[in-house]
C-alpha cells in the first residue's frame, strides 16, 4: 500500500495565489522518521503578521530531516526550534508600527500526519493538530473519523495554533491533540483548513456519500476553485483561504496523469 | 446581518465623536490625566492598535481596512468657536473620513509617552488627537454630522460592514432639539443608515471624573443616573459578533445587551473602544 497526494488551494475571493497564506506539504518518506510519509497543512492566521514565512518554516521543516516525532516532548522541542529560527531569521522592520506588529508575532493552526506501517500487519495514521485545520478519514464513501471532532460551530471561536512567542509554549504544547486510525487500502485522508473543514462538516450531515464522491474524484484544481467560488457565493463556505490536501492509499499506479498548463 | 467581514474590498468605517466640552477638563480619578487627556490618550492607543492590526507583511504598508473619521465637539480649535470639526489635525486637519493607510502614514506627532496599557512603560506613541476642551456639548450636531458622512459611506461600499460610531462623552447634550429634531431622533437617523450587511451602529460610552459603579454593556436603563437612560436609549443593541468578543476579552455581555458604557474609567474606554472596533472577522484582503 502506498499514498497518492494531492494539494487543492484557493486563495480569498480576489486575491493572487501569492497572497495564500495557508501551506500544505507532504513527503512519501522523511528519511529522520524512518522513511514515514508525512503530511502537514498549516493555516496562518489572517491577522498575525509575516505569515507566509511562519507555515513555509512550519511545513518544510516537518517533513524535513529533523522532523519531530508526533509526541509532545518532540513537538515541544521543535516549537521552540521553530520559534527560535522564525525570530533569529526576521528581516529588518521598516516602521515603528512594524516593529509593534512583530512583537505580536505570528501564528498559525497545525496539523501534522503520519502514515506509519504502511508494509506491515497495522497499517495507520497518526496526527497531532493544534487548532481548527481538520483531518478526515473516509472508507468505503462513509467518514471514519475527524480529528480535531469539531462541530460546524466550533469554527472562528480563536483556534488554537503555533505561536513564534516562546511565553506560549506551555500553552501550546497543553493544547496539543493527538489521535491515530488504522488504515486499508482504498481509504481516503483529507486534510483541510478552517473554512473547508466547516464546509464539510456541514455536507457531511446533508449527503456524506456525496461529499466523498465528489472530493475523491477532484482531479484538477480548476474544477476546485469552481466548487469553492460555487459555495462561496451561494453563502455556503466562507471566504477565505482553502486548503484541501487528499491522501489517497492505493495499491496500484495512477490510471492516469493530470498535467496542469500555465 | 453583522457578518460581513472587514476585507480590502469591504472595507469597515469607524467614526469617533470625542465630546471637547468644558468639562473634560476635569481630573479623572484614578489617574494623572484630566478626561480630555485620557480620552485623546486612549483614542490614540485605539487607533496605533488598528494600524498594528492591519499591518501584515515584512515591509508592507498598513493595509486599507477601515476608514476612520473622528470629530471632536465643543470646543473647535480650527474654527475657535463652539461645534462640530474634524479633531484630525497636522497634514490631515479638516479631513472627514480618512483610509487607515494615510492615516497610518500621517500623525501629527510620535512621542516617547507613557502607555495607556496597564503595566506598560514608555512606548513611542503615534498622536492623532489631542486633547482639547471648552464650550457646551453639542452631541445632536455631532451625531447629525458623523450621519453625513456615514450615509454617503454606505452608499459607496453597500457590501461592507456597516458603519460604527462611537461616542464618547462625559456630559449631557446641549444642543437638543438641534434643527428641529432631539437626540433621540438624530441617533434614530442615524442608525437607519445601512448597508446589505445591516444598520449603523452608534455606541455611546460615558466617561465620569470619578469613576464608581461602571456599568459596561446594560440591558436595561433602570438604576442608571442621568443621563445613562437617554443614552442607553439611543445606543444600538450589540450585534452578536461583539458580545462574543467581549466575553472572549472577559466582559459579560448577554444577548439584548446595548452598546453603553456608563461611568467609565479609563480601562473601561480602552476596553469598550476595543471591543468596539473589532466587529467582526477581518480577513487579508
Amino acid at each position: 500500500m502506498k499514498p497518492r497526494s494531492v494539494v487543492f488551494l484557493a486563495p480569498k475571493q480576489g486575491n493572487s495565489e501569492q497572497e495564500w497564506e495557508d501551506c500544505a506539504a507532504g513527503s512519501p518518506g522523511v528519511p529522520g522518521r524512518g522513511g514515514n510519509p508525512r503530511y502537514i497543512v498549516a493555516d496562518g492566521a489572517t491577522e498575525a503578521y509575516d505569515s507566509l514565512r511562519w507555515v513555509n518554516q512550519l511545513a518544510s521543516s516537518f517533513i524535513g530531516v529533523d522532523a519531530p516525532e508526533l509526541t509532545p516532548e518532540s513537538l515541544r522541542r521543535w516549537f521552540a526550534q521553530m520559534q527560535e529560527l522564525w525570530n533569529t531569521e526576521a528581516p529588518a522592520r521598516a516602521s515603528y508600527i512594524e516593529e509593534r506588529k512583530f512583537a505580536q508575532g505570528s501564528f498559525a493552526t497545525f496539523l501534522g500526519c503520519e502514515l506509519v506501517d504502511l508494509a506491515g500487519r497495522r497499517p495507520a495514521w497518526r496526527a497531532a493538530a493544534l487548532g481548527d485545520t481538520v483531518l478526515f478519514h473516509v472508507r468505503g464513501g462513509r467518514l471514519v473519523a475527524h480529528f480535531p471532532a469539531l462541530r460546524a460551530q466550533d469554527f472562528g471561536l480563536n483556534p488554537d495554533g503555533v505561536h513564534t512567542s516562546p511565553d506560549r509554549l506551555d500553552h501550546m504544547v497543553g493544547k496539543l491533540r493527538f489521535a491515530s486510525g488504522e488504515i486499508a487500502a482504498g481509504d481516503l485522508l483529507f486534510l483541510a483548513t478552517d473554512a473547508f473543514a466547516q464546509w464539510m462538516i456541514r455536507f457531511i450531515e446533508a449527503d456524506g456519500l456525496k461529499l466523498w464522491q465528489v472530493l475523491s474524484r477532484l482531479d484538477h484544481p480548476l474544477s476546485f476553485e469552481r466548487m469553492i467560488n460555487t459555495q462561496r457565493d451561494a453563502g455556503k463556505m466562507k471566504d477565505d483561504d482553502v486548503t484541501l490536501l487528499r491522501v489517497h492509499l492505493v495499491t496500484d499506479n495512477p490510471a492516469f496523469i493530470v498535467t496542469c498548463l500555465p | 446581518m453583522y457578518d460581513q467581514i472587514i476585507s480590502r474590498r469591504t472595507p469597515g468605517c469607524i467614526v469617533f465623536l470625542l465630546d471637547r466640552s468644558d468639562s473634560m477638563k476635569q481630573q479623572w480619578g484614578g489617574s494623572s490625566m484630566t478626561l480630555a487627556q485620557g480620552a485623546a490618550a486612549a483614542l490614540n492607543k485605539i487607533l496605533l492598535d488598528l494600524c498594528i492590526w492591519s499591518t501584515k507583511e515584512v515591509g508592507g504598508a498598513v493595509r486599507h481596512y477601515f476608514d476612520i473619521g473622528i470629530f471632536g465637539y465643543g470646543a473647535c480649535p480650527i474654527a475657535q468657536t463652539e461645534g462640530v470639526e474634524s479633531a484630525f489635525s497636522g497634514p490631515l486637519a479638516g479631513q472627514s473620513l480618512v483610509p487607515l493607510s494615510v492615516l497610518a502614514d500621517n500623525p501629527v506627532a510620535v512621542r516617547e509617552a507613557p502607555s495607556v496599557d496597564i503595566g506598560a512603560g514608555h512606548a513611542r506613541i503615534p498622536v492623532w488627537v489631542e486633547p482639547v476642551h471648552g464650550y457646551r456639548t453639542p452631541m445632536c450636531q455631532a451625531i447629525a454630522t458623523a450621519g453625513a458622512h456615514v450615509f454617503d459611506w454606505a452608499g459607496q461600499h453597500p457590501a461592507s460592514f456597516p458603519p460604527i460610531v462611537i461616542n464618547i462623552t462625559d456630559g449631557m447634550v446641549t444642543d437638543s432639539p438641534h434643527d428641529g429634531a432631539t437626540l433621540d431622533e438624530w441617533a434614530k437617523r442615524l442608525t437607519t443608515i445601512e448597508t446589505n450587511d445591516g444598520a449603523a451602529l452608534l455606541l455611546n460610552i460615558f466617561l465620569s471624573p470619578s469613576p464608581c459603579h461602571g456599568v459596561l454593556y446594560p440591558v436595561s436603563p433602570v438604576g442608571l443616573p442621568e443621563p445613562g437612560p437617554e443614552l442607553f436609549s439611543i445606543s444600538s443593541p450589540l450585534p452578536q459578533k461583539m458580545i462574543n468578543n467581549a466575553n472572549a476579552a472577559g466582559v459579560p455581555a448577554q444577548p439584548g445587551a446595548r452598546a453603553l458604557g456608563f461611568n467609565a474609567d479609563l480601562a473601561m474606554l480602552l476596553r469598550f473602544l476595543e471591543i468596539g472596533t473589532r466587529p467582526t472577522e477581518i480577513l487579508d484582503r
